[in-house]
């Protein structure tokens, strides 16, 4: 029996009927997951697309790769089940123990040995892969769809490797009397090579892969991004090249992350961020990050489980909950069944263990999928993971383990942190000063919510008074003006609801802003400023902007007038990046349709 | 070559330059071709330009003085 509860599915429950049509047995791993046969699903779907399905590399190549990961990691399980289905699909015992023990000696080609020490690289240490690794491959034949397939097997072989070590699988098969459990001979010696600096960081740029460009109208499937994250993050469209496996791979998204009957969506991306981390994936851990922040997190509480989930206000359980999840995912030979019970000790069923495995297992998926294909970051990261601060432990056959998110760039100091400490300690005069260096940003806030400029100067009076009734809460988590702009925002809002005028500034349905259609689509003038005077630009720029709903008032107030950063105004009015943008956008059309009559060609004709 | 509406699916990434280069190639490419888009990216980046060169709501002192010397005294007085 595995680690969790195992219950009796159909013999036609479809994913066994093609794990027993492809293999000719049901491996225990699939059992191991009968709590939740949705992630059963998910699993046979990757499987058939990653794995089975003919593509550019061969099958035989790819079940190689996955054997000598499984080996690599000394997962027993899996080094069982591959080495059967290497030898199902033709491979010797001898092939299989050369390959194990010196694949210089395994009849490879040159070609099958670079790309086996490439997904080898990206599998124990997948932050020192650049570009360089890339060039390696295509400089022995590799083209763009034998470099994503080996990315994506790769991925898999991480997926199932996790999935094994947090369920405990009984073993289908007893491992063959002096099979290797573990990679020896040059090819497992790239520890050399892994060693990253400086140069090799800079090297890091990608995307490796071209991906045709496609939108949500031309492939379907990105629906399930689209409601799951809010957009299609760069990490989705750097896989266009082959919408098979991205389809799939979406599916088994579907299955795993967005079902809330188990573990919550929130529960699932602080899985996600806490790996992320641990793995040091700037990438994902910006992404899970701004997602949290879209769920109404604040962002200092995802910066805090990136760091250290265990300093975070999060419950008990949901910190036990990670440091499961963080030693399921990067410290695996730590890990065993008591691992398990301490959950189940604190109230855990195993359908929630079940899918924080499952979770774990997709988050070092993408990880691994997202560092070796180089995919560019859609947020500014809000911790940057250094690469020349990555230390190997000595002689580590697994450098992943003993890397941890210590190694961050410490957040910009703030400028107030002085004033804000005697500040609350009651020092008034440090208060005052606080208040006049940032009294223009208060107020710009407030007439962004309440649309005049009387109302706002009005509220600015509450507005200190508030600040300053609550300054000893402040905790420095984030700086102090973004604090200040969230009273600000919270005192204007409640005068809104107090005149019965309220719309809120939370994300809703009709966020999608993107379908707003502009109206006037006359050009304008070259250098429409140059017709008006100083002051006249100003009134119509502010009479336009205070005709904006709230909504996106605030937003082009903070980001166009203010001129803050797209990811300071998310954090200072508690929405996600993505919203502020499509916000922006759409006030900045609104407000481009109120200007258009002043500064359009007289002469031109209006374009159909 | 992409359509208007995926043009649009894109343009506030592509306001905030933050579109990869495939992207930003496809959209330059549209741009180049399409009058009505290339005009509606031309206006909405003058207003931005119109609106942050403004110098809009801007609070002078003569008005935010005595706020914050309204709120000091009821501060010190309440702490005295």
């Amino acid at each position: 029996m595995s680690f969790l509860t195992e219950i009796r599915l159909q013999d036609k429950f479809g994913p066994f009927v093609a794990f027993q049509d492809a293999f000719g047995f049901i491996p225990n791993l699939l059992h191991a997951q009968t709590l939740l046969p949705r992630v059963i699903e998910a699993q046979a779907m990757l499987e058939k697309a990653v794995r089975l399905k003919e593509g550019a590399i061969p099958r035989v190549q790819k079940e190689r790769i996955l054997l000598c990961i499984a080996a690599d990691r000394q997962d027993e399980y899996c080094l069982a089940v591959d080495s059967k289905i290497l030898s199902s699909i033709g491979a010797s015992d001898r092939q299989i123990d050369d390959l194990l023990s010196d694949c210089g000696n395994a009849n490879l080609t040159p070609a099958e040995l670079t790309s086996l020490e490439f997904c080898l690289k990206l599998a124990r240490h997948a932050p020192s892969v650049s570009s360089e690794d890339i060039e390696a491959l295509r400089e022995c034949g590799f083209g763009d769809q034998e470099i994503l397939e080996a990315v994506l097997v790769t991925a898999l072989a991480l997926y199932r490797c996790t999935l094994s070590v947090g369920l405990g699988p009984e073993p289908d098969f007893g491992l063959r009397k002096g099979v290797s459990t573990r990679i020896d001979s040059a090819l497992g010696d790239t520890r050399q090579s892994l060693l990253p600096d400086a140069h090799k960081a800079a090297l890091r740029k990608g995307p490796y892969v071209p991906a045709p460009y496609l939108s949500l109208e031309s492939f379907s499937p990105f629906a399930v991004v689209q409601r799951s994250h809010g957009f299609i993050p760069n990490f989705f469209r750097a896989q266009t090249l082959r919408l098979d496996l991205l389809e799939a791979e979406l599916e088994a998204i579907d299955r795993i992350l967005l079902p809330e009957d188990v573990l919550t969506r929130v529960q699932k991306e602080c899985i996600l961020l806490a790996v992320s981390a641990a793995n040091l994936n700037s990438y994902c851990v910006a992404m899970h990050c701004n997602l949290l922040r879209g769920l109404g997190m604040p962002a200092e509480e995802g910066d805090q489980i990136a760091v250290d989930h265990r300093a975070s206000t999060l419950s008990e359980p949901d910190r036990a909950l990670l440091d499961f999840t963080v030693k399921l995912g990067t410290r695996s030979s730590e890990f065993s069944r008591d691992d398990v019970g301490k959950l189940q000790a604190l109230g855990f069923t195993g359908e929630q263990i079940l899918e924080c495995v499952v979770v774990t297992a997709l988050n070092n998926f993408a990880n691994t999928l997202q560092m070796g294909l180089g995919v560019e970051p859609d947020f500014e990261p809000p911790r940057v993971f250094e690469q020349n601060k990555v230390h190997l432990s000595d002689a580590s056959r697994t450098p992943i383990e003993g890397v941890h998110a210590a190694h961050l760039v410490e957040p910009l100091p703030d400028a107030d942190a002085g004033l804000v400490t005697q500040a609350q300690s009651g020092g008034l005069e440090a208060f005052e000063e606080l208040v006049r260096r940032h009294s223009q940003l208060i107020y710009r806030t407030l007439t962004g919510i309440l649309g005049n400029t009387a109302d706002a100067q009005d509220a600015m009076q509450d507005t200190l008074l508030n600040a300053f009734k609550h300054i000893g809460a402040f905790q420095g988590r984030s700086k102090f003006s973004t604090w200040l702009v969230s009273i600000a925002r919270n005192t204007g809002l409640q005068r809104l609801r107090r005149a019965k005028v309220f719309e809120s500034l939370d994300e809703g349905e009709h966020d999608d802003e993107r379908k707003h259609h502009p109206r006037q689509l006359r050009a304008w003038q070259d250098n429409p400023e140059q017709f008006h005077s100083k002051s006249e630009m100003r009134q119509l720029v502010e009479r336009g902007i205070s005709a904006l709903p709230p909504n996106y008032r605030v937003v082009v107030m903070l980001r166009d007038i203010e001129q803050l950063a797209a990811d300071d105004v998310a954090r200072q009015l508690g929405l996600s990046v993505p919203a502020v943008k499509t916000r922006l956008l759409r006030g900045r059309l609104m407000l481009r349709d109120w200007l258009s009559p002043h500064f359009a060609n007289s002469v031109g004709k209006a374009v159909q | 070559m992409i359509t208007c509406k995926e043009f649009f699916a894109e343009f506030a990434d592509y306001m905030e330059n933050q579109v990869s280069t495939e992207v930003r190639q496809e959209l330059e490419l549209h741009l180049s071709q399409c009058r009505a888009c290339h005009v509606l990216y031309d206006t909405t980046c003058k207003t931005v330009k119109i609106v942050t060169e403004s110098g809009s709501f801007e609070l002078p002192q003569s008005v935010s003085d005595p706020i914050i010397d309204r709120v000091m005294a009821r501060l010190r007085t309440d702490h005295k």
